[in-house]
């Protein structure tokens, strides 16, 4: 397969072709894995920890066959134990996702994203779980190491779309109230809320010993406010907010706007040792990915 | 200095410069609605920018708008231009130069006023290109006059050169007219420039409604001669004849009434009266500031006709017409019939004795007005009647029926008749054969002892044959008459010029057709009253002689003012024929003569200069039309006056013609002209840049 073809998987758009979000997030994670074959890259599968000589009772399916030939004696595969990693999937489903310039909303992005992480995880056999939220906490799948467990995980992300004011900062409280293990918090979200009480929140995650990503998801034309003319922009959670504005006089003020954001945020988090990742929806889902698996080393 | 443009009609595009505004607003209202998360972010760039964002804003919209102002400026081709104008660039010239030539412009600029404005429109003239054209126009005149516009300078020169000062009014309606109608015509660049003193009486005269035609986008400029000081200031405002008029060898009163226009007193200001060129009498005058005072003259006019009268002021630094003409019409001596009805060997027995005297008191012929021939009754019937004004009855007993229609006749054609009473006259026959004539029918006579004669009533001093007795001295001589015989009338009182205390009627009036009689129920002498010994005796006879002969003797004739029309009337017989008049340069016309109703009438309208104008009537007709020999034309006398009209009622009186007024001197100085076209092209290249670079930057 070619490059070509291999970076077409992450496509969003072509990914926003296929409706049922098992068979993106498969396509996304199988992707990669070849895609990581291919290139030679560090194993993330189970992780191999040691030889041991085959004693009755071990499973056949596990001798490993490549040492017989090399020592001519059984010996059996160790794997470490990987169900101490829990993670915790918070996509934020507020009104605000639902915007899309070019075809793929930031919610359908993130429902792709996160569908793809808990696919990845699950597969690894970690546990995930999934929280949906908007100004309050929409569904709640608490995390499960089983494989078929990511049936339910799709199930709650394709129960609701994208409704309701942000409180981003107040729901990852309520999680982090939630939670009695330490694990991994992963947020996908657009962040468009006061900074301060996300930060906050965030802190106190990685206070309880848990380790945060956060996806911080913005629509290419929200970054670059690429409109010409007279506009009224009229905002999407906050219905009484609207602005007339001539994009084409303040579109550099507002790209330092957003980047100061941007930059904030990424400073806070990097503070915080939390690991931030800006992701432009038109952004391909390996590279998205990559933050995580760079993570989980 | 001013701006004004080749093309004007490409002005219209500043209102192009509303567009970017226009613009600016539609696109306000076809603004699109997008829903979109990151509201917040264009609220606090909004902010931020707010101010900068604004004012460069505005400064595009300036700079858009300047555009277009700058584009239309351009297309309308400006051209700046300093002093009066000479013409450098802006292609070629239609130019009507308006000379104004009227009198007030002999005191302008100090005495040099008109040189000044001469020397103006030859620097005008001189200043024109190859292929400029220019027409000279003098503002003295009557509009039938033919203009054209020429390109040969030396043509032009020679007009200026023949143009002077007239006697009259600017005629700003006329020259602006001709003007106009000059440069109704495709041209590059038309121009009016109008030299004047900026005289307050013709533009008085002037009205905007009054033209013709006008094109306000012909640059109008009046280059304006003034004086640097004030000078005295005035004129004549009037020549009246006083006295009993003008007769022959008789006390002649003329009245000048001289006005001063100007705030500072005129003091010893010469005031000469000449007549037929020789000078009479002179005396010193002082005039108040903006006010007027009177100065009388006495003189005699030793022959009887036209006279050609002139009052001339004189006086160091004064300004105003130095000269006012006027006709004396002088009557020969007033013939009256004196009809003795009583006559005695005693010439002074007899009834006529003091009527005759009063009428010729020093019995010199030369002396007085009137000429009294005495007659006796019988000599009625063979009298030529025509040759006389008025004939007076004097105690005449009976009239035949032949003598009494030849006084009806005589009356019916303007005759006066004055008949006195007397013991002799027979009432029977008066009021058979004069009923027409007598204020009332004679009743019976009324004689009583002179002791108890009856006094002197009421007199009617506002008839003008008794406005002598106005007189307070005269009015008392007259009352202390007493009469104590005469006759009484029916309808007493009814006509009465003077009434007896017991309302009897003593002198009483009838008019016959267009003669007239007067009846004094007394007798001519002192046989029924004392009235003849009396002071009041003379003026009441030459009074009452005045009055049936047509009232004052001679006339005294201002003319008309220059421009101004003479109608001259004329008996009916002369229509068709042509009377001849000479003006003052010798010039001579013919005019002709039109029927007028039951006259004829000959109207001459070039009295264009001051002056007398002596008119020839056509052979034959000279006896019989009565009209005189001469009449005199005089400046306006308003045209004195130096009073200017100031540049905003100048341009207020013009408008919608923009009007601009520059000192003479801008055109002595010269100045030039310059394209603008240049300067703002490129102008608009710099804004045009600037525009794009600042829309670059949103």
């Amino acid at each position: 397969m070619a490059d070509g073809d291999i970076k077409n998987y992450f496509d969003p758009k072509v990914l926003a072709g296929i409706s049922n979000l098992y068979l993106r997030a498969r396509w996304v994670v199988e992707g990669i894995i070849s895609g990581i074959h291919k290139s030679r890259a560090k194993g993330f599968s189970v992780e191999f920890e040691a030889h041991r000589e085959y004693s009755p009772g071990d499973e056949i399916r596990r001798i490993d066959w490549k040492a017989l030939g090399k020592f001519d004696r059984y010996f059996i595969k160790e794997y470490e134990d990987e169900t101490n990693l829990r993670a915790y999937l918070c996509l934020d489903a507020s009104a605000s996702m639902d915007y899309a310039s070019d075809g793929v909303t930031k919610f359908d992005y993130g429902c792709t994203l996160t569908a793809s992480l808990a696919y990845l995880i699950l597969r690894q056999q970690d546990a995930a779980g999934l929280v949906t939220f908007s100004n309050r906490i929409e569904s709640f799948v608490p995390p499960r190491a089983k494989r078929d467990y990511l049936t339910q995980i799709l199930r709650a992300l394709e129960n609701r779309g994208p409704a309701g004011e942000t409180n981003v900062g107040k729901i990852l409280e309520e999680v982090a109230g939630q939670i009695k293990r330490r694990g991994l918090i992963i947020l996908v979200s657009d962040l468009l809320d006061e900074p301060e009480p996300i930060l906050k929140a965030l802190r106190l995650f990685r206070f309880k010993g848990n380790d945060v990503i956060v996806f911080h998801l913005l629509d290419p034309a929200e970054l670059e406010l690429p409109f010409e003319g007279n506009i009224l922009f009229e905002d999407m959670e906050a219905l009484d907010l609207r602005v007339v504005a001539d994009p084409r006089a303040i579109r550099k003020t507002y790209r330092q706007v957003v980047d100061e954001f941007v930059s904030e945020m990424r400073k806070q988090c990097h503070d915080s040792a939390i690991d931030y990742q800006l992701i432009s929806t038109n952004t391909p889902l390996d590279k998205a990915l990559a933050s995580y698996l760079s993570w989980r080393g | 200095m001013s701006v004004f443009f080749l093309h004007p009609i490409y002005l219209y595009g500043l209102l192009a410069a509303s567009l970017p505004i226009l613009i600016h607003l539609l696109n306000r209202r076809r603004m699109k609605r997008i829903r979109f998360p990151a509201v917040r972010f264009i609220l606090l760039s909004q902010k931020r920018i707010s101010r900068s964002y604004r004012l460069r804003h505005w400064l595009l919209l300036a700079l858009r708008t300047t555009a277009i102002i700058l584009l239309a400026l351009l297309l309308a081709n400006p051209i700046f231009q300093t002093g009066a104008g000479l013409f450098a660039g802006g292609g070629t010239v239609s130019l009507v130069i308006l000379l104004d030539n009227s009198l007030s412009m002999t005191w302008s600029g100090d005495g040099s006023g008109f040189k000044q404005a001469k020397e103006a429109a030859r620097l005008l003239i001189a200043s024109l290109n190859d292929g400029d054209r220019a027409a000279l126009i003098p503002t003295n005149i009557s509009g039938k006059e033919a203009f054209r516009l020429k390109e040969e300078k030396e043509v032009l020169l020679r007009e200026l050169q023949a143009i002077e000062i007239a006697d009259g009014t600017a005629n700003f309606t006329a020259a602006l007219d001709k003007a106009y109608e000059l440069l109704n015509v495709p041209a590059g660049q038309r121009e009016i420039r109008l030299i004047t003193d900026m005289g307050l009486t013709g533009w008085d005269q002037f009205s905007i409604a009054a033209l013709k035609q006008y094109d306000p986008s012909i640059p109008l400029k009046a280059i304006r001669v003034s004086a640097k000081q004030k000078p005295l200031n005035g004129a004549v405002k009037e020549v009246k004849l006083g006295g009993q008029g003008a007769g022959v060898n008789l006390p002649l009163q003329i009245e000048a009434v001289l006005a001063n226009f100007g705030a500072a007193e005129i003091k010893d200001l010469l005031v000469q009266l000449s007549i037929d060129g020789e000078t009479k009498e002179q005396k010193l005058a002082t005039v108040p500031p903006r006010g007027e005072t009177s100065v009388n003259f006495q003189s005699r006019l030793a022959k009887p006709g036209s006279h050609m009268g002139e009052i001339t002021l004189k006086k160091e630094g004064f300004a105003g017409t130095p000269r006012t003409y006027f006709a004396l019409h002088a009557q020969d001596k007033l013939h009256v019939l004196v009809v003795d009805g009583d006559p005695q060997t005693a010439l002074v027995r007899s009834e006529s004795f003091f009527l005759s005297r009063a009428l010729n008191p020093t019995g010199d012929q030369h002396s007085s007005l009137y000429l009294p021939t005495v007659i006796v009754a019988d000599g009625l019937g063979a009298a030529a009647l025509e040759s006389y004004q008025v004939v007076a009855l004097c105690n005449v007993a009976a009239l035949t029926d032949a003598v009494a229609q030849k006084l009806r006749n005589y009356l019916s054609q303007g005759g006066g008749l004055l008949i006195f009473g007397g013991d002799r006259l027979q009432s029977d026959s008066y009021n058979q054969k004069m009923t027409q004539a007598l204020p009332a029918p004679l009743r019976e006579k009324k004689i009583a002892p002179e002791a108890s004669a009856e006094k002197i009533g009421k007199i009617d001093v506002t008839h003008p044959a008794l406005e002598n007795f106005a007189d307070a001295i005269l009015q008392e001589s007259l009352a202390s008459s007493r009469v104590w015989g005469y006759f009484r009338g029916d309808g007493a009182g009814k006509s009465a010029l003077i009434s007896l205390a017991n309302g009897d009627p003593l002198v009483a009036e009838q008019k016959v057709g267009i003669g007239r009689v007067v009846f004094i129920a007394t007798s001519a002498d002192r046989d029924w009253t004392d009235l003849p010994l009396k002071t009041a005796y003379l003026p009441l006879v030459q009074g009452l002689t005045n009055y049936l002969a047509g009232g004052k003797r001679g006339a005294l004739d201002g003319g008309v003012q220059v421009g101004g029309t003479k109608e001259i009337l004329l008996a009916p017989g002369v229509v068709g024929k042509s009377l001849r008049i000479t003006k003052p340069n010798r010039q001579e016309t013919e005019v002709g003569i039109v029927a007028d109703r039951d006259r004829s009438i000959a109207r001459f309208e070039e009295n264009d200069r001051a002056g007398f104008y002596r008119i020839t009537l056509p052979a034959g007709a000279e006896k019989d039309t009565g009209a005189p020999p001469l009449y005199a034309v005089n400046p306006p006398f308003l045209e004195s006056r130096l009073d200017e009209i100031n540049e905003g009622e100048l341009q207020a009186k013009l408008r919608p013609i923009q009007v601009e007024v520059i000192p003479v001197e801008a055109v002595e100085q010269g100045g030039k002209r310059t394209d603008l076209a240049l300067p703002l092209l490129a102008l608009l290249i710099v804004i045009l840049l600037f525009e794009g670079w600042l829309a670059q930057r949103f």
